[in-house]
């Protein structure tokens, strides 16, 4: 069995198609095919392929299932239906962030409610830790499957046109946040219409030994409508005019959802307790907490990068988490951290540090990308 | 614009070197483009500056990443680039032309010894990936 570590079960499919590989995670990834750019555009106007085999993929079953969940995560599950899914946070005691992840409601088995979890790579034992932590009391499974399971996402207003090139009539695909069993192409598949793009697009779940024929399958049957291999250089910009964060840099253990803005991931209402509701709520309702997370876009040329510092009136007052060039704005932008000390808004000047000099930025509203 | 390449000398760390009478112009080699991908920020020193041979006189933001350039000489900035500051693009157009960076004055020739002719700096690069491969 290929061990989930080093090299996806793609990795030869990137070599074939000239990817510069890098480092990402502890996985071998493609960072670019082509130009970063001309990836980005293609998944913004047509559809980009990308390999995500190095995410996650932990099965969670039986009698307490939901309730097992209900106890580790902010937001309500009760309502989620088959089929479904909801993007959800793994908070630690003091309502700090685990993990970001997407949970997925499997059609029931033998009157048991199934869930499936995709977690980030860099966290899957991390996550598997507080899962196994919690799991004492209540009668549930956990399965972690990341080994066997390789992932390739369709992203792009074209990606309804492949999947139906390649045999999913429109009819067939699940609808935005939901999931469906079925088969591609002969290959069995789990197909979810998610994603990190902020674009329509799908996420596939296949075996490992299917995965390089199923690339090959989606490639020959997309090219028509303009399919291209994309990577992780395109994927983190892509991802960040969508404002989407990524763990590790715009979320981490000492970071609430409420820093994080993420407010609207936390059920406010949620009967059950969770590990950190009190903190979480607490800053919910008080709307106090010494940090918060804002988007901002240079007001010159320059391109801010992950730790540079924010300045407010000639002040350090936080750091940029993500930044990068917006290939669809032309203009740098970012994500980071602001302290709470001095009133803000969007529309409020601020300044990034970069090289030693100052440059003029301005907090705007997120995401700084939406798609038509 | 036509360069002629066999007066281009290139370092390991991909700047380039053109003698133009009594100032040495100084880009990024077609090498480095090719591993920025679409460069959209130049930041370069102010005129009458002085650098020491090796040191960082300017970067280039590309999409993917911020890259800093070193001088192949010590000298002195007599004259930038203010072309490729508004239109970064044309250093990805013409790295050799139109996209030079800075023009260096006052400077040792000895110090362009370890450089290389382009073609043998065409030559390092294929044993360079072999390496690597």
């Amino acid at each position: 069995m290929n061990q989930k570590s080093g090299k996806t079960t793609l990795y030869e499919e990137h070599k074939k198609l000239g990817a510069k590989m890098f480092s990402f995670a502890g996985w071998e990834m493609p960072l670019q095919y082509s130009s970063v750019k001309e990836e980005h555009l293609t998944v913004r106007n047509k559809a980009g392929l990308f390999d995500v085999s190095h995410m996650g993929q932990v099965f969670i079953s039986g009698k307490d299932a939901l309730d097992f969940l209900q106890n580790l995560v902010p937001r309500d599950l009760s309502g989620l239906r088959e089929g479904k899914a909801l993007y959800s946070l793994l908070v630690n005691d003091n309502g700090g962030i685990i993990d970001d992840l997407i949970i997925y409601r499997l059609p029931d088995s033998e009157s048991c409610r199934k869930f499936l979890l995709i977690v980030n790579a860099s966290r899957i034992e991390e996550d598997l830790n507080r899962l196994l932590l919690f799991k004492n009391n209540f009668e549930v499974n956990i399965d972690n499957k990341s080994d066997e399971l390789s992932m390739i996402a369709v992203q792009g207003p074209s990606s309804a046109e492949v999947a139906e090139a390649l045999g999913l009539n429109k009819d067939d695909q699940p609808a935005r946040f939901s999931l469906k069993q079925t088969e591609l192409n002969g290959y069995d598949i789990l197909i979810a219409r998610t994603g990190y793009t902020g674009e329509d697009g799908f996420e596939i779940i296949v075996k490992n030994e299917d995965a390089p024929g199923l690339w090959q399958e989606i490639l020959n049957r997309g090219e028509s409508l303009g399919i291209k291999p994309v990577g992780y250089a395109a994927r983190d910009t892509l991802r960040l005019e969508a404002s989407l964060p990524l763990y590790g840099q715009d979320l981490t253990e000492d970071t609430t959802p409420v820093e994080a803005a993420l407010c609207w991931a936390v059920s406010k209402d949620k009967k059950e307790n969770y590990s950190g509701k009190e903190i979480i709520l607490n800053q919910m309702t008080t709307k106090k907490v010494d940090r918060k997370l804002i988007g901002f876009k240079m007001l010159d040329k320059s391109v801010p990068r992950h730790n540079y510092e924010i300045y407010v009136d000639n002040q350090t007052a936080g750091q940029v988490t993500s930044g990068g060039f917006s290939p669809c704005i032309n203009t740098g932008i970012g994500l980071g951290y602001i302290n709470t000390q001095k009133p803000f808004s969007e529309g409020t000047k601020i300044d990034i540090m970069i090289r030693g000099k100052l440059h003029p930025a301005e907090i705007i509203k997120k995401p700084f990308y939406s798609r038509k | 614009m036509t360069v002629n390449m066999s007066g281009v000398l290139c370092t390991k760390s991909h700047e380039y070197a053109i003698q133009a009478g009594d100032v040495l112009k100084v880009g990024i080699t077609d090498f480095a483009i090719e591993q920025l991908g679409d460069i959209v920020f130049v930041e370069l020193p102010e005129v009458g500056t002085t650098f020491k041979k090796g040191e960082v006189f300017g970067t280039i933001e590309s999409v993917k990443a911020a890259s800093e350039v070193y001088l192949p000489v010590s000298g002195k900035i007599v004259e930038i680039n203010e072309k490729v500051q508004n239109e970064p693009e044309i250093i990805n157009e013409d790295c050799f032309g139109e996209g030079w960076l800075v023009k260096v004055a006052d400077y040792d020739k000895a110090d362009l010894e370890g450089t290389m002719y382009y073609d043998e700096y065409k030559h390092y690069l294929e044993q360079e990936e072999e390496e690597i491969v």
